[in-house]
C-alpha cells in the first residue's frame, strides 16, 4: 500500500501573492525572479505568463523580451515558507502527519487517516476538497516511501494510486536527472550506463555500494521505504499571530478585504485544529513609517466561523478611518478558549433565543461601539444610583439578579442621570419621607429624603431634599 | 338604528364597510392586549401583532411608559430600547414584573445609526419589542420599519413630540397622549374605524396612587 502523500506546489509564494489580489490581477502575467548561476532566473510564473511563453529557468532579460508586460518580482524565501506553514495548519485539519519539506512541497502520511476518511480515496479527496479553497497549482503524488512520492512530484508526473506496483512502474521510467541525487553522482551513474532509475534499482545493492559508496545505499534504502529518514512532524502553534504582506499599497479597507479574508479562513483552521473559539480578535493594518492602526474586535459570543469573524471585522473596520496607506496586515487571536457544549435540552427554544440575542449585541456593539449598548444592572445597595445602573452589556446571559434579596420597593422607571435642582414650590408632595442614609464607608456618603411629588403638568415625580437643597431624581411615568 | 332598504342589502352583502368592527378576516389576526381595556375596545382588540405605532406625547414622563408597561409584562423575548430619554431604572421595572435580564438599551445619537439598529433589532429572532424614541421620522422611515416589524411579527412604538403636521404615515395607529387628572389618549389613526376624541385611560393604576398630604 502507499502510505505517502506528496503535495508539490510548484508556483506557491505566487499564486499565494494573487489569492490576496482581486481575481481580475490574475489576468496580467507575473513572474518571480531569483539569482541563480550570476542570473537572474524567473522560478515561478503565473498561468498567463506560461501562456505568453515564457518559461522556468528562463532569464529575466529574455522573459521581459518575449513579453513586454510581464511583470517581474523578487522571490522571497521566508515569505514562501510562512505561506507554507499556513498552508500546514489548513492540511492539519485532515491530516495528523505532516512534513514540512521547504521550498514548496508538504509529505503527508496516509496510512493513519485511511479509517477516518474511508480509504484511500477517501483521504485523496478530502485533501483536494480542502485546497480548493486555495487558487494554488498543486501536484498530489502518492508513494510507498516519502521519498518515491517526491520524485514523482518534482518529476511532474503524478501518479495517485493505492497499489505499490503502479507507482513502481512510474518510478522505474523515471530518467535519472529526476533521482534527486547530486549531480556528480548522477553524471557517474550516466556514465556507467544507468540511465534510469529502474535500471539503478534493478542493480545488486552490494556491487552497486563497493562502487559509488554508502551514501547511494542509504538513498536507494529510502526510496524502496526500506528505512524512513528522520522527520519533523507539524505541531500546531498555540498561538495564532499571522501577517501578510500586500503586494500593493492599500488606500482604504475594502482594499484589504481580500487578504483579511484569506487571513481569517486561517484564523478558522487554527481554531478548528485546536477546537477551541476566540472572544476577539486584534487586526493591525501596518504603514510605511512602521507605526500600525490597531482594531480591536471584540466578540459578544465566542466564536471560530471566518463567516462571522468577517461580518463583524467589516463592522468594525467601518467605524474606523484609514490615515495612511496600509503595506501589511496582521491577525491575532485574542483570548481563545475550549469550545463549550451548548446544553441541549429537550425545550430548545429559549437557548437559542439567548444565542440569537447575543449575536444581534454583537453586531450592533461592533457597528456603534461596545459602550452604546446596554443593559440594566442591579446591585446590592440602598443608595438609588447604584441599586440600578445601565451597564456596556456583558455577554452572562441567564446571571442570577440580585433584585431577589432587595425589598421590593416602589421604585421610579426612570431615573434621572444626574439630579436635577428643583424649585420645591412648583411640586405638590404626595408621599413620603423616605429616608435613606448609606455609603458612609465610601466616600459617596448620601442623605436624603424621597419623596413623591406631582408636578403642574400632573407628571409624578421621585424628588429629594437634603442639605444642599430639593432635587428631582426620577419619573414615574 | 334602520337603514334605508338599498343600504340594508349592501350590509347583507358585506360590501358596505361600518368602521367600527374589526372586519371578520382581520380578527383572526393575533392582538397583543395592550392591558387596557378601554384601550384595547378602540384598538379592535390590541396591538396589532407587525406593527409600528406612534406615541404622540405632549410633554416626556406624562404616563407614556406605564401605558406600555404591560406590554413590557408579556414579552417574552427580548425588549430593545433606542434612545430612551432618561435611564430605564431597573428596580422600578422589576417591581413590575419586567424581566431585567431581557431588556437591551442602546444609545445611539446619530440618526442613521439609530435607524440602522432599529431595522436590526427587527429583524432578529430574539427580539419581540422595539421601544423607540425619536423627535421626527419620515415617511420612508416609517414605512420601512412598518415593512420590518409586519414580514417579521414584531410590535414596535415610537415615542415622539406632538407632530405638528398633518402628513400620513404608515403606523398602523396614532396615539396623542396628553395629561390632566388622567391620561388622555387621542386616536388620531386606528387600523379600524375612525379617528376618536381624547378619552381618558386608567393608567394611573401602575403608578403610585395620588393623593394628598396635609
Amino acid at each position: 500500500m502507499n502510505a505517502w502523500l506528496y503535495l508539490h506546489f510548484p508556483h506557491l509564494l505566487l499564486d499565494y501573492q494573487q489569492a490576496l489580489q482581486p481575481p481580475e490581477a490574475a489576468v496580467v502575467p507575473t513572474a518571480l525572479i531569483q539569482t541563480r548561476a550570476r542570473q537572474q532566473q524567473v522560478v515561478q510564473a503565473n498561468l498567463a505568463a506560461l501562456q505568453q511563453g515564457i518559461r522556468l529557468g528562463m532569464a529575466d532579460v529574455l522573459a521581459s523580451t518575449m513579453c513586454p508586460q510581464l511583470q517581474l518580482r523578487p522571490y522571497q524565501e521566508a515569505q514562501e515558507h510562512r505561506v507554507l506553514t499556513q498552508l500546514a495548519q489548513v492540511l492539519y485539519q485532515d491530516i495528523g502527519h505532516l512534513v514540512l519539506t521547504p521550498p514548496h512541497g508538504l509529505i503527508c502520511e496516509v496510512r493513519s487517516m485511511v479509517q477516518l476518511h474511508r480509504g484511500f480515496h477517501g483521504v485523496v479527496q478530502r485533501l483536494h476538497q480542502r485546497l480548493q479553497q486555495w487558487p494554488l497549482r498543486y501536484l498530489l503524488s502518492s508513494g510507498y516511501s516519502p521519498l518515491a512520492a517526491q520524485l514523482l512530484g518534482w518529476a511532474g508526473c503524478p501518479v495517485v494510486s493505492e497499489h505499490a506496483t503502479e507507482v513502481k512502474q512510474a518510478l522505474w521510467r523515471l530518467p535519472i536527472e529526476c533521482s534527486g541525487l547530486p549531480a556528480e553522482q548522477i553524471a557517474k551513474l550516466r556514465d556507467v550506463g544507468l540511465v534510469t532509475v529502474g535500471a539503478l534499482l534493478q542493480r545488486p545493492r552490494a556491487e552497486l555500494g563497493e562502487r559509488f559508496g554508502g551514501a547511494l545505499l542509504h538513498y536507494l534504502a529510502a526510496l524502496t521505504g526500506e528505512l524512513i529518514p528522520p522527520q519533523s512532524p507539524y505541531h500546531p502553534p498555540d498561538r495564532f499571530d499571522e501577517k501578510i504582506e500586500l503586494v500593493a499599497e492599500a488606500q482604504s479597507w475594502p482594499q484589504v478585504m481580500f487578504p483579511l479574508k484569506r487571513l481569517l479562513q486561517q484564523v478558522e483552521g487554527f481554531l478548528e485544529s485546536h477546537q477551541w473559539s476566540t472572544r476577539g480578535l486584534l487586526i493591525r493594518a501596518h504603514h510605511r513609517d512602521g507605526s500600525t492602526t490597531q482594531i480591536k474586535v471584540r466578540l459578544a459570543r465566542p466564536t471560530w466561523q471566518q463567516g462571522e469573524l468577517l461580518q463583524l471585522s467589516q463592522l468594525h473596520l467601518a467605524r474606523q478611518q484609514l490615515a495612511q496607506p496600509v503595506l501589511a496586515l496582521s491577525v491575532r487571536v485574542l483570548q481563545p478558549e475550549p469550545r463549550q457544549a451548548v446544553a441541549t435540552s429537550l425545550i430548545a427554544q429559549p437557548a437559542t433565543k439567548t444565542d440569537e440575542l447575543t449575536g444581534l449585541i454583537g453586531r450592533l456593539q461592533a457597528r456603534l461601539g461596545e459602550h452604546k449598548v446596554q443593559q440594566l444592572h442591579t446591585a446590592m445597595d440602598w443608595r438609588p444610583e447604584y441599586q440600578g445602573q445601565l451597564q456596556p452589556w456583558q455577554a452572562t446571559a441567564g446571571q442570577p439578579q440580585v433584585t431577589q434579596r432587595m425589598p421590593r420597593l416602589r421604585r421610579p422607571y426612570w431615573l434621572l442621570a444626574q439630579a436635577q435642582p428643583i424649585l420645591r414650590q412648583q411640586w405638590q408632595l404626595q408621599w413620603g419621607p423616605e429616608r435613606i442614609v448609606s455609603g458612609w464607608w465610601q466616600a459617596d456618603t448620601i442623605q436624603r429624603d424621597y419623596y413623591i411629588a406631582v408636578d403642574r403638568q400632573y407628571r409624578q415625580g421621585w424628588i429629594y431634599h437634603c442639605s444642599d437643597g430639593w432635587f428631582l431624581h426620577g419619573w414615574f411615568s | 338604528m334602520a337603514f334605508p332598504a338599498q343600504v340594508e342589502a349592501l350590509m347583507q352583502k358585506g360590501w358596505l364597510w361600518q368602521g367600527q368592527v374589526a372586519p371578520p378576516q382581520q380578527t383572526k389576526q393575533q392582538f397583543i392586549s395592550s392591558g387596557w381595556p378601554e384601550l384595547d375596545e378602540q384598538l379592535g382588540g390590541g396591538w396589532l401583532q407587525g406593527s409600528i405605532n406612534e406615541l404622540q406625547i405632549q410633554q416626556p414622563f406624562i404616563g407614556e411608559l406605564a401605558l406600555l408597561i404591560p406590554v413590557l409584562q408579556r414579552v417574552q423575548a427580548a425588549t430593545l430600547w433606542l434612545n430612551p430619554p432618561q435611564q430605564p431604572y431597573a428596580p422600578g421595572l422589576s417591581y413590575q414584573q419586567v424581566d431585567l435580564a431581557q431588556q437591551v438599551v442602546v444609545q445611539e445619537a446619530d440618526p442613521k445609526l439609530a435607524l440602522w439598529a432599529a431595522e436590526q433589532a427587527l429583524l432578529s429572532d430574539s427580539v419581540q419589542l422595539l421601544l423607540m424614541w425619536h423627535p421626527h421620522l419620515s415617511a420612508v422611515q416609517v414605512r420601512r420599519l412598518q415593512q420590518a416589524a409586519h414580514a417579521q411579527q414584531k410590535l414596535a412604538f415610537v415615542i415622539t413630540p406632538w407632530q405638528s403636521s398633518e402628513e400620513a404615515r404608515a403606523y398602523v395607529n396614532r396615539l396623542q397622549l396628553s395629561r390632566t387628572e388622567q391620561l388622555q389618549v387621542r386616536l388620531l389613526k386606528r387600523r379600524f374605524g375612525w379617528p376618536l376624541p381624547p378619552f381618558p385611560c386608567s393608567v394611573d393604576k401602575l403608578l403610585p396612587r395620588r393623593r394628598r398630604i396635609v
